[in-house]
C-alpha cells in the first residue's frame, strides 16, 4: 500500500509540472502589456521628459517586480541573428520592432547600435533648455512645439520596423531639424542615419536560418515557481516567494497579493460545494438503491425520468428561473436576490446562531441550484452501479441463505455499489476551489468562481492562472485520496504490483 | 443472446441498429435532432426580415436568396432606385405581392415600435406601408416576444441554433479526431510495441525541433501579421507552415533511418506511446474543464471559431480513453494478427482494420460530448466570455433576460431550447450505449 502511494506521488510530479507549465503558458501569452497595466498612465504634459522619465522609472520598477526583465524559460530556441538579451527591452512594442528588424537584416550588433543612437537622440531632448537665447529670435512656443513633435517622432521610431515608415519618419525629423535652433539634435539624427545605413550595409540575413539553443538558469518560470530568493529555502526574496511557497504574485485588479484574495474567497465556494455534495449523497443514495432494487417499477421509471430531466437542465437556466420566481418582487419575493448575507452585515458580537439564521434565506436558492446537478449525477451513478451488483452471484447466494431483503440490499450490495461513488468525491476539491463559476456569478456569491469571472472581465491574468493551477493541484490530490479510499474500501483491489 | 444470432451471419452493426430502434426515446430523439439540424441549416429561410419573394414596381425580387446586398432597379420613368437589402424596411414598402419567411424577422434587427420587452401575449404594434400605426396583425406578431431593443426572440432562437449545433458538432469533430487517433495509438502500441533504433529516435526529435523552428518560429512574424489581415491569409500562411513542418519531419525520418545504421546508435529502444498519451490525458482531466476553458477563452480573442477550437482541444480525453480501452482488447484478436502476418503496415492495420471495429464506444462518448459542448457554449455566452458580444446565442438571450425578470420569455424559451438539445443528445448517447454494449442487457 505504502509503495503504491509513493509510486502515485512520483507520477504526480511530472503532472504537476505540466499543470504549472500550462498555467504559465496561458499567462505569458495573455494579450496586453502587464507593465503598461501596472503603471497608471499619467498624461504627459508641461515640461518635456519630466513625467515620462518618471513613467520610465515606474515601468522599469514594475518590469523588475513582475520579473519581466528575465528570459521566459530555462532554455530558448533562437536564431543566430537574434540577441538572447532582447527580453531586457522592457517595452513590448520596441521589443517587437527590434526582433523584426533583426529578422530582416540579421545583424544584431548593428541594430543595437542603431537603437542606442535613437535612444541618445531621445534623451538629448531632455537636456535642451528653451529660452530666448536658444530660440534665436524664433517664438519660444514654436520652438517648444517643434521639440515636442521631434520627441514624439523619435520615440515612435523606436517601435517602427517597416522600412518605408522608418524612412518617412527620418524624413519628417530632418524637416523639423532644418530650423537653425535644432542643430544639437540634427547632429544626433545624423548618427542615427549613419547607423541605419550601417545596418543595411552589413546585413547578414542568412544568420536568421541558423537555430541556436540558449540556456538560462534564472528565468521567469523559475522565478514564478521558486521565487526570487534562494530557491530551496526562499530566503532573501525581494518581490515574490514563489508558487511553491503559496505566493502567486500580485493581482492586476486589486493590486493585492493573490494568495490573500484566495484565502478570503475560498470559504463560500467550499461551503456551497460541501453542503450540496452532502445533500446530494443523502438524497441520491437511497433513491438510486430503490430504483435499482425495484427495477422497471413505476417508481423507477418516474424517478429516472425526473432525474434525467434535471440532468439535462443547464444550471444557469435553473438558477435564473429560481431567481425569477422566488426572488422577484412581482411574483414571489420569498428570498433575497443576491449575496450571502445582509448588505449591512451583522452587528458587532452577533452570535453564531444569529449570523447563520440571518444568512439562511440567502443560502436557500443557491443550495438548491448547486444540489440538483450533483443529485442527478449521483443518483444515476448509484443506480447503474447498484444494478450491476444486484445481478451478481453473491447477492443471489445471500438471498438463498434466507437473509432478509433489507440485509441483502443494505449490507451486502450497498457496500460494493458505493465504490464508484467514492470516485466522485475526488471531484469535490477542484469544484470547491474553482467554484461553480456560473452559479456564483448569478447569485453574486463572494467565492472563487466569482473572483475568476471578475478577473477575466478585468483581464487579471495572474489571478486566473493562480486559480487554474491551484485547482489542478487539488484535483490531483483528490484523485490520489480517492484512489487510496478505493483501496481501503475494496479489499479485492490490490495495488502491490 | 439466442444461438441463431451468434452464427457467422451475425452482423454487429445490424444488431446494434435494431437494438437502438427498440429504444423508443433514443429513436425519437434522433428524429428531433434531424428536425433541429434542418432548422439550423435553413435558418435564413425560416426567419428572415427580407421577403422570400416580392414583386416591387414591376420587378420580381428574391431578396432572401440574393447574394448581393444592393438591388439597382430601373423604374419606368428611367430613374434608378437603389435598395440595400439588409437595411431596407421591407414591411413598410409598397410591395404588389410578397411571400414572407415563416418568421418575418431577422435576429439582431430592432423593431423600434416593439422595443422595450414586448411580451408574447401583450400589445404589439405595426406600421403599415401607408404609415399608419395599427395593432399587430397575426402574421407579423412576435410570437415569443421581443428584447429590450425590439429584436424578435423566436428569430434569435432559430439563428442561435446554428451556433449551438455547429459548436457542438464541430468541436466534437475536432475532439473525435484527436481522441480516436491518440486513443488508437496508445491502445495499439502500448508501451513496448513501437520499437525504433536509438539513432532514428534522437534524429527524429531533433527533426521535430528543427521543423518547429523553420515552420513556425521563422514565420512567426508572418503568421501574426496574417492574423491581423484576414482569415484566408491566416489559413494560407498556416498551410505553408504545416507543409514546411511535414517536409522537415519527413526529411529527418529518412535521415534517421540512415543514422540508425551507425554503430552505437543501432540498438533499439521502446517508444512509450501509451505512457505519454495517458499522462497527457491525466493532465487534461485534472484541470476542471470549465475553469480551463474559461481561462483560455479569456486569453484568446472572442470568436466562435476560437471557442470551437478550445472546446475541441480540451474535451477529447473521454473519447481517447474509450478508444484506448477498446484497442487494448482488439490488438490481441486474430484478424489483427492475420494482418500483421500478411505484412500490412501498422497504419493500415490501425486505421483500416481496427478503427472501424473500435469506434462504437467512442460514439457514446461523442454523443455525450456534444451535449456537454453545447452546455459549455451556452454557459460561456451566458457569462459573456469568449463569445463576441454581437452574436445572438441561447445563452446570451438568457443573460439579457437577467436584466429584467419581468421579461420571462427571454429566459424560458432559450432555456427550453438548450434543454431540448442537450436532452436529445443525452438520450442519443444512452441509446447508443445500450445498443452497443450487450453487457448492459439484463
Amino acid at each position: 500500500m505504502l509503495k503504491y502511494v509513493l509510486r502515485r506521488i512520483l507520477v504526480f510530479i511530472p503532472t504537476l509540472i505540466a499543470i504549472t507549465l500550462l498555467g504559465f503558458v496561458i499567462m505569458v501569452s495573455a494579450p496586453g502589456d502587464p507593465v503598461e497595466r501596472m503603471v497608471s498612465a499619467a498624461q504627459s504634459g508641461g515640461e518635456i521628459g519630466s513625467q515620462t522619465a518618471n513613467q520610465i522609472e515606474q515601468k522599469k520598477f514594475w518590469s523588475k517586480k513582475l520579473g519581466l526583465d528575465l528570459p521566459i524559460f530555462y532554455f530558448s530556441l533562437n536564431t543566430l541573428a537574434h540577441s538572447d538579451t532582447l527580453y531586457r527591452v522592457y517595452d513590448r512594442n520596441e521589443r517587437n520592432a527590434l526582433s523584426r528588424l533583426t529578422s530582416e537584416y540579421g545583424n544584431w550588433e548593428a541594430i543595437a547600435a542603431y537603437y542606442s543612437a535613437i535612444d541618445e537622440l531621445n534623451s538629448a531632448h531632455g537636456s535642451i533648455k528653451v529660452d530666448s537665447t536658444m530660440a534665436m529670435g524664433y517664438s519660444v512656443d514654436k520652438v517648444k512645439q517643434d521639440i515636442n513633435q521631434s520627441y514624439f517622432e523619435s520615440s515612435a521610431l523606436k517601435a517602427t520596423y517597416n522600412e518605408t515608415v522608418i524612412n518617412a519618419k527620418l524624413e519628417t525629423l530632418s524637416e523639423i531639424y532644418s530650423a537653425p535652433y535644432m542643430t544639437i539634435l540634427s547632429d544626433k539624427l545624423d548618427i542615427v542615419k549613419e547607423k541605419l545605413e550601417a545596418v543595411r550595409q552589413t546585413a547578414t540575413p542568412w544568420r536568421v536560418f541558423v537555430p541556436v539553443v540558449n540556456f538560462y538558469p534564472n528565468n521567469q518560470y523559475h522565478r514564478w515557481i521558486f521565487g526570487d530568493g534562494n530557491w530551496v529555502t526562499g530566503k532573501g526574496s525581494e518581490f515574490t516567494k514563489g508558487v511553491i511557497r503559496g505566493d502567486f504574485g500580485t493581482s492586476y485588479r486589486t493590486k493585492m497579493p493573490i494568495s490573500e484574495v484566495i484565502a478570503t474567497k475560498i470559504f463560500w465556494s467550499f461551503f456551497f460545494t460541501m453542503v450540496s455534495v452532502v445533500l446530494g449523497y443523502l438524497v441520491s443514495i437511497p433513491l438510486g438503491i430503490q430504483s435499482a432494487v425495484h427495477k422497471d417499477s413505476r417508481f423507477d421509471r418516474i424517478s429516472s425520468i425526473i432525474v434525467f430531466i434535471l440532468y439535462s437542465i443547464p444550471g444557469f437556466f435553473a438558477a435564473t428561473v429560481l431567481l425569477m420566481t422566488f426572488a422577484n418582487p412581482d411574483v414571489l419575493h420569498w428570498f433575497p436576490a443576491s449575496g450571502v448575507e445582509p448588505v449591512r452585515g451583522f452587528p458587532e458580537g452577533a452570535s453564531f446562531f444569529e449570523v447563520w439564521s440571518g444568512r439562511f434565506p440567502y443560502l436557500i436558492l443557491p443550495i438548491i441550484s448547486y444540489t440538483y446537478g450533483s443529485f442527478a449525477f449521483l443518483s444515476r451513478t448509484m443506480r447503474v452501479s447498484m444494478l450491476e451488483i444486484v445481478n451478481q452471484d453473491y447477492i443471489r447466494t445471500a438471498r438463498a441463505k434466507g437473509l432478509s431483503e433489507r440485509t441483502v440490499v443494505y449490507k451486502h450490495a450497498l457496500r460494493n455499489a458505493l465504490l464508484p461513488i467514492i470516485t466522485v468525491f475526488a471531484n469535490i476539491f477542484p469544484i470547491a476551489i474553482g467554484g461553480s463559476v456560473v452559479l456564483e456569478v448569478i447569485f453574486t456569491i463572494p467565492g472563487m468562481g466569482n473572483e475568476v469571472f471578475q478577473a477575466i472581465v478585468n483581464q487579471d491574468y495572474p489571478m486566473v492562472v493562480a486559480v487554474l493551477t491551484i485547482t489542478g493541484v487539488l484535483t490531483l490530490v483528490g484523485y490520489l485520496v480517492s484512489d487510496i479510499l478505493y483501496a481501503v474500501a475494496d479489499p479485492r483491489i490490490s495495488y502491490s504490483k | 443472446m439466442s444461438g441463431q444470432t451468434a452464427t457467422s451471419q451475425f452482423n454487429f452493426r445490424q444488431y446494434a441498429w435494431s437494438q437502438f430502434k427498440k429504444n423508443k426515446p433514443a429513436y425519437i430523439s434522433l428524429w428531433i435532432l434531424g428536425v433541429l439540424a434542418c432548422i439550423a441549416l435553413f435558418a435564413p429561410l425560416i426567419a428572415n426580415d427580407q421577403p422570400l419573394y416580392a414583386s416591387y414596381k414591376g420587378h420580381t425580387l428574391f431578396p432572401a436568396f440574393s447574394f448581393e446586398n444592393v438591388y439597382e432597379l430601373e423604374l419606368e420613368n428611367g430613374s434608378v432606385e437603389k435598395i440595400q437589402l439588409d437595411i431596407a424596411k421591407w414591411k413598410q414598402m409598397k410591395l404588389e405581392s410578397v411571400l414572407w419567411a415563416p418568421v418575418p424577422y431577422a435576429p439582431n434587427r430592432s423593431d423600434y415600435l416593439n422595443s422595450d420587452y414586448k411580451s408574447p401575449s401583450g400589445e404589439q404594434y405595426f406600421q403599415t406601408p401607408t404609415g399608419e400605426i395599427i395593432d399587430m396583425p397575426a402574421r407579423f406578431r412576435h410570437y415569443l416576444g421581443t428584447t429590450e431593443k425590439g429584436e424578435d426572440v423566436l428569430s434569435g432562437l432559430i439563428h442561435a441554433s446554428r451556433i449551438s449545433l455547429t459548436i457542438g458538432i464541430l468541436s466534437m469533430g475536432i475532439a473525435t479526431l484527436i481522441g480516436l487517433v491518440l486513443g488508437a495509438l496508445a491502445g495499439y502500441f502500448g508501451d513496448n510495441k513501437l520499437r525504433t533504433t536509438r539513432g532514428q529516435f534522437y534524429t527524429f526529435i531533433v527533426g521535430l525541433v528543427l521543423a518547429y523552428y523553420y515552420a513556425f518560429m521563422l514565420r512567426g512574424d508572418m503568421l501574426s501579421d496574417a492574423i491581423g489581415t484576414s482569415g484566408a491569409a491566416l489559413l494560407l500562411q498556416l498551410l505553408v507552415s504545416i507543409l514546411i513542418f511535414t517536409a522537415v519531419c519527413y526529411l529527418f525520418y529518412w535521415i534517421g533511418k540512415l543514422v540508425g545504421k551507425l554503430p552505437l546508435l543501432r540498438s533499439t529502444r521502446n517508444i512509450p506511446v501509451d505512457s505519454f498519451i495517458s499522462r497527457m490525458i491525466e493532465i487534461l482531466i485534472s484541470i476542471p474543464g470549465m475553469v480551463l476553458i474559461i481561462s483560455i477563452a479569456a486569453v484568446a480573442k472572442p470568436s466562435i471559431v476560437n471557442l470551437m477550437l478550445i472546446i475541441g482541444l480540451t474535451r477529447w480525453t473521454g473519447i481517447a480513453r474509450f478508444t484506448r480501452a477498446e484497442f487494448l482488447k482488439i490488438k490481441n484478436l486474430e484478424y489483427i494478427q492475420a494482418g500483421q502476418s500478411l505484412g500490412f503496415s501498422e497504419a493500415r492495420i490501425i486505421f483500416k482494420h481496427a478503427l472501424p471495429n473500435g469506434v462504437a464506444p467512442a460514439l457514446v462518448a461523442i454523443a455525450f460530448g456534444v451535449a456537454a459542448a453545447i452546455l459549455i457554449e451556452s454557459s460561456l455566452s451566458f457569462l459573456g466570455v469568449g463569445v463576441p458580444p454581437d452574436v445572438v446565442t441561447w445563452g446570451s438571450l438568457i443573460s439579457s433576460g437577467r436584466q429584467n425578470y419581468a421579461a420571462w420569455w427571454l429566459v424560458i424559451f432559450p432555456g427550453l431550447a438548450i434543454f431540448v438539445t442537450v436532452a436529445v443528445y443525452n438520450l442519443l448517447g444512452e441509446g447508443l450505449r445500450d445498443a452497443t454494449d450487450p453487457k448492459l442487457k439484463t
